[in-house]
């Protein structure tokens, strides 16, 4: 792999880390297989014994499964005989409360145990496994499991620090501000980026972006950098958590001044015909209506004013990415707040007025770069480090912070 | 009464208006209070609410047409609606239901065709103002996962 990180370090990601299936090879190993904590599904996706639902960790297919104790196991979807898939379709429930490969019939319990194999002792006496073939050595691979305020993690790793170590407590406790009640599923539903997956990560750790790619919140006077926020970085500067108050814009002479697209379209003179949409209330008692948090290396999740999802971002192959969404609620929504998160999730998603143009950026990129795999970008705003700045939503130290944690793993 | 024939019509106008990009006509294939939503068979099985695109009246529709060809940046592509024969699944004094399976071939500037999406069409037609209209217009795709973004209305 011929791979030459600019001496710059982390203010730079060179071309050819996006497109060189070496490269992919390598994160697979040591980034998805390696010491990180992925996003597996939802607790309530599972409410019964028997129930499961199917995820991936980089490459890796996932199976997540509830046990008749109300506890929840992970592990590769793959027999242990000959790598079949032992469920092939997103979610469902196992009457039988057990795994039974359908090309051999092995069967495993909802912990992963290899309970029985067809004709072990042979037929009328013959043929059969070897004597000394031992079930017990021949499970589902496992995966450590986390769950924290109704979502599940997982690892693959053994060497992964416990999940709070590895986010931070900081972070911890914005997952418990956006998911520690009851919630409700809302939907899920996903997007093939033509891109590689860490040209979305890189774009969602981008608060840069947000006011001047989407001109619908340049013209919404949505998400500016003038508004009060900030970002916070999670253990080791890998993970971020950008928020901002939408009733606190202190002042748009830096959107008024500036060659802004936004500013170049006149549409919404008088703002939605249908104000509903940016409509808000404030669950959760301190005025934020916007945070974007990240877990290293694919996991997102986003309180988008009254639009709360969970994003996992799953590789497939150097130049594809998929883009798994999950919306939810709370229990405690009224109906009226129940239509408003359905009504304002048309910001979120394939069709997203506000997310639909992260849909493709990647990809524009991601052809345009494929010929210069010597060249790298550029990434100064706030500096080159990824120290944050108090109170400051200027800067693109979130993405160093990313590549940090990037270039740790791979030793690239 | 409203006559499936003339429901038909209606359908083949508002697919030729789509293909044709006439975005702007778009909002005036609903009733003042009508609803438009992109939903998933897969959230559609699981009784799960949620909406790729959703408009519960006119400004919204409006506003969708405003967003799109102003606001949202996206690669240009032109669509291509084949539908199949209309099934009436119910019939109303006031209301036409009239279900419709299409296929959306999505095609780029530089030549490239896909098929975008397919799926289903359950209309509710009534009329209004001397016109046929939706009073609720449901697309149901039968695909979870999107190609890259859906920025033109189905």
């Amino acid at each position: 792999m011929n791979i030459t990180w600019p001496a710059e370090g982390v203010a730079r990601a060179p071309y050819a880390v996006f497109s060189d299936p070496e490269v992919y090879a390598l994160e697979q190993g040591r980034i998805f297989r390696g010491p990180t904590w992925h996003y597996l599904g939802m607790e309530l996706e599972l409410p019964e014994a028997g129930c499961f639902l199917l995820a991936h960790v980089g490459d890796t297919p996932v199976v997540v499964a509830r046990d008749e104790q109300g506890d929840i196991h992970a592990m590769v979807n793959r027999c242990a005989h000959k790598g079949t898939p032992l469920v092939f379709v997103p979610a469902g429930k196992l009457e039988r409360k057990r795994f039974m490969c359908i090309y051999h019939n092995w069967m495993y319990d909802l912990q992963g145990r290899l309970k029985s194999v067809p004709f072990e002792k042979g037929v009328a006496g013959k043929g059969g496994m070897p004597p000394d073939f031992k079930k017990e050595e021949h499970g589902l691979e496992k995966l450590r499991v986390h769950s924290i305020a109704g979502l599940i993690f997982g690892t693959i790793s053994a060497d992964a620090s416990a999940f709070e170590d590895y986010i931070g407590a900081d972070h911890i406790s914005n997952i418990q501000r956006v998911c520690g009640r009851p919630m409700t599923l809302l939907g899920s539903y996903s997007q093939l980026l033509h891109s590689n997956w860490k040209l979305y990560m890189e774009n969602v750790k981008d608060p840069y972006h947000a006011s001047l790619l989407h001109a619908f919140n340049g013209v919404m006077r949505n998400d500016r950098l003038t508004m009060e926020g900030g970002i916070r970085m999670g253990a080791r500067g890998w993970h971020h958590l950008s928020y901002s108050k939408m009733s606190a814009d202190t002042g748009g002479e830096v959107y008024a001044s500036a060659p802004l697209r936004s500013a170049e379209i006149s549409v919404y003179g008088q703002g939605l015909r249908d104000s509903s949409l940016t409509d808000v209330w404030d669950d959760y008692g301190d005025r934020v209506t916007l945070t974007v948090q990240t877990v290293f290396p694919c996991f997102v999740l986003q309180q988008l004013r009254t639009c709360l999802a969970v994003r996992a971002v799953v590789p497939k192959g150097p130049g594809r990415t998929e883009l798994r969404w999950t919306a939810f609620g709370y229990e405690s929504d009224d109906e009226r707040q129940r239509a408003l998160r359905l009504k304002q999730a048309n910001m979120m998603g394939p069709a997203g007025l506000i997310s639909m143009e992260d849909g493709m950026i990647g990809a524009l990129i991601q052809r345009s770069i494929k010929g210069d795999r010597d060249k790298a970008s550029v990434m100064e705003l706030g500096g080159r480090g990824i120290d944050p700045i108090p109170c400051s939503r200027a800067s693109e130290g979130s993405v160093r912070g990313f590549w940090t944690g990037y270039r740790f793993l791979t030793g690239l | 009464m409203v006559r499936p024939d003339k429901a038909r019509a209606l359908l083949a106008e508002y697919a030729a208006s789509l293909d044709d990009g006439r975005l702007a006509e778009w909002p005036m294939f609903f009733t003042v209070d009508g609803l438009y939503r992109i939903t998933t068979r897969e959230n559609r099985s699981r009784g799960l609410p949620l909406s790729i695109m959703l408009c519960d009246n006119r400004n919204m529709l409006y506003d969708r047409v405003e967003a799109t060809e102003k606001a949202n940046i996206y690669e240009p592509h032109y669509y291509r609606h084949v539908l199949s024969d209309s099934r009436v699944t119910k019939q109303e004094d006031e209301v036409l239901h009239v279900s419709t399976s299409f296929l959306c071939v999505r095609t780029m500037l530089d030549g490239s065709s896909i098929l975008f999406v397919s799926g289903e069409y359950l209309d509710e037609v009534v009329r209004d103002e001397g016109k046929l209209r939706y009073r609720s217009k449901t697309v149901v795709l039968d695909q979870s996962r999107i190609d890259t973004l859906i920025a033109i209305p189905l």
